[in-house]
């Protein structure tokens, strides 16, 4: 199976006043085509600064990341937004939704990058509304949504571009236990049905438990990774010692 | 590049409290810079569109000062001259001192031929133009005959016909405050024809009547008898230079008994203008102070916008949108934000020239809101619009996707 996305030994570090903190250190691990990983780790430990160098959203310090078989820490700035528009579909934990368009509207924004025709954008919007089940409710501003709604609208603009790659950063962080089950089983069924590549960053362990596998971070490096519905959880030594693919 | 730009009418609409008291304040500065500006323009306007062929000899001493009536035919006589025509301003008024408006005693026999370029008569004791199938020169000759005929006649300003509801016909009762009557009786004018102006120096509110019924009536009111005239208007013969034949005058009369001095119609209506101070610097500072106060509103407004928007450019950005798209969003909003209060004023401005026209009365009476103070003062607000949304548009570019996620919008 192919990786579809490849840290290699990936460092990160930001200074702040005037100290050097290392976010990412050496970070190496791999994610196949069609998996759904969980990134999980106390504050500081980088699960949310590996999932931005992975959109192309941050940079790295050193290391590669390869997404799809493109180099992203290699890539021109120039390059990375369109590169993003057809390969990633960002879920954000305050969901993130444009306050002053409908629900149908935040869902055909990413789709205006694409050369599909206003008709087609549309059509491709209701689908993917569809699919996260708010179809009806498609003229509905953010504020007239529930929080549950709200992600699963954002879910539905994420996968409206059919990108290879879905990163969610605590995507149920913002949700109560009823309506986090059901992004996650939304989640779920996109991997399976959709076979979207999916990685979803979290401190929800429930959450996690309903990904394939967990990667455990910890100061920047992989601790170990847990491989859901095996009883053996698969330790690991280290980013040293390679990657956390099964 | 792809730019939502839907995003810029909804957050105009979703902020509506902000952007309708932001585009009031605009609309509010924008019509004061348009009335502003209309004072200055009208006023250059009467100066730049005065005839080049004309000159005013007048008393060297002051305009308060009259001219011998013999100067009339030395001044026909001087080579170059083509036409003199005498003018006194009467300074009478119409049932309350408030009804003011410009008299003028000329020397109706040259008026028509000297001033057919300023001014066109619409309206004769026959009738409009076009009534009956009446010609405009057939107008203009019925006006003239008629004030020859009549030593009452006067012929009046549209702008007259309209705020007093006169009429061709109508006996005008007038009180002079200069050269009173004798009897205390009111100085009575028939009104034989009307006027439309052609050029900006030539208002709509004024009368024009007979000089020798002037010079009559004040020499059997006995003790203002008419000994002088405060101006002349000279037109030059065509192949002389009016400063040539100016200084012919003032030479002529060098040693009096009355000094002259003889600018071109130009310079006379600029020292009318000069008369109430610089007035054209004295608006451009407040027009610019309070285009200035209005800039710092919008801008305000922008950087409150653009703050409200972090996480708005954050997504747009993670989604593929490029930098330039927020900065190019922000900018359109604060200039069609700019625009709408700025077109606002401008119309409020075209909308209030009558009653401003009529509020400031012989004052101002070709107060009007040129075409191109209208777009000066679109391109002002156009201008606010950009230099207020470049700054909050340049930074929205440039913030960082992971910093503008982070932020509260």
């Amino acid at each position: 199976m192919s990786h579809m996305i490849n840290v290699d030994n990936v460092t990160k570090r930001y200074e702040r006043g005037g100290e050097v903190l290392t976010v990412l250190d050496n970070l190496c691990l791999t994610v196949d085509q069609g998996d759904f990983v969980s990134l999980m780790g106390p504050s500081g430990s980088g699960k949310t600064t590996i999932l931005n160098c992975v959109g192309g959203i941050d940079t790295v310090d050193a290391g590669t990341i390869t997404v799809n078989g493109e180099d992203v820490t290699t890539m021109p700035q120039r390059r990375l937004p369109d590169w993003r528009a057809q390969n990633i579909g960002f879920v954000f934990q305050s969901f993130n939704l444009v306050p002053v368009l409908t629900a149908m509207e935040n869902v055909i924004l990413p789709l205006q990058l694409t050369p599909l025709s206003r008709k087609e954008r549309k059509a491709q919007a209701i689908f993917a509304l569809e699919i996260v089940g708010l179809a009806d409710r498609m003229g509905h501003r953010p504020s007239q949504l529930s929080g549950g709604q709200e992600q699963r609208v954002a879910i539905a603009r994420a996968i409206a571009t059919d990108p290879a790659v879905i990163l969610a950063d605590e995507p149920t962080g913002d949700l109560d236990r009823e309506n986090a089950n059901a992004i996650m089983e939304l989640l779920q069924r996109l991997n399976t049905e959709l076979g979207k590549t999916i990685v979803v960053v979290t401190h929800d362990h429930v959450a996690a438990e309903m990904t394939k596998r967990i990667l455990h971070l910890d100061k920047g490096v992989l601790e170990r990774t847990e491989v859901m519905g095996t009883a053996a959880a698969g330790a690991s030594a280290g980013a040293a010692s390679g990657t956390a693919a099964s | 590049m792809r730019t939502p730009w839907r995003l810029v009418p909804r957050h105009l609409r979703a902020h509506w409290v902000r952007t309708g008291l932001t585009a009031a304040a605009m609309m509010v500065a924008v019509f004061l810079l348009c009335f502003l500006m209309s004072i200055v323009t009208v006023l250059e306007k009467a100066v730049s569109e005065s005839s080049a062929n004309r000159v005013v000899p007048q008393s060297a001493v002051s305009l308060f000062v009259e001219l011998p009536l013999d100067y009339h035919g030395k001044i026909a006589a001087v080579p170059g001259v083509e036409n003199v025509a005498k003018f006194q301003w009467f300074g009478g008024y119409y049932r309350t001192p408030e009804d003011f408006f410009a008299q003028f005693a000329v020397s109706h026999e040259v008026f028509f031929d000297m001033y057919e370029r300023d001014m066109r008569l619409v309206e004769g004791p026959n009738g409009p133009v076009g009534a009956s199938g009446l010609s405009a020169d057939e107008v203009s000759a019925q006006v003239i005959q008629a004030m020859s005929d009549n030593r009452r006649a006067a012929i009046v300003g549209q702008g007259l016909i309209r705020d007093f509801e006169w009429k061709v016909g109508d006996l005008i009762p007038m009180q002079s405050v200069f050269v009173p009557k004798a009897d205390g009786s009111a100085w009575e004018f028939e009104v034989v024809g009307v006027y439309e102006p052609l050029k900006a120096n030539f208002d709509d509110r004024t009368m024009f009547f007979r000089w020798d019924y002037y010079e009559e009536t004040c020499n059997n009111a006995g003790d203002m008898p008419a000994t002088g005239v405060g101006t002349y208007s000279v037109t030059i013969e065509e192949g002389y230079e009016s400063g040539e034949v100016a200084a012919r005058i003032d030479a002529l009369f060098a040693n009096g008994p009355q000094r002259t001095w003889t600018p071109t119609e130009a310079v006379f209506q600029a020292t009318f203008v000069a008369m109430l101070g610089n007035v054209p610097l004295f608006v451009s500072t407040i027009g610019g102070a309070v285009a200035f106060a209005i800039f710092f509103s919008v801008v305000n407004t922008m950087l409150m916008a653009a703050r409200q928007r972090s996480s708005e450019a954050g997504i747009l950005k993670a989604l593929g949108f490029r930098n330039g798209v927020m900065g190019r969003l922000m900018l359109a909003e604060s200039i069609l934000l700019s625009l709408v209060g700025g077109g606002l004023g401008v119309s409020l401005a075209i909308a209030t020239q009558e009653p401003f026209r009529q509020m400031l009365g012989a004052m101002l009476p070709q107060y009007a809101v040129l075409n191109e103070t209208a777009m000066i003062a679109l391109g002002v607000s156009l201008l606010i619009g950009v230099i207020a949304g470049i700054g909050p548009a340049v930074t929205l570019s440039r913030l960082k996707v992971t910093d503008a996620l982070r932020s509260e919008g």
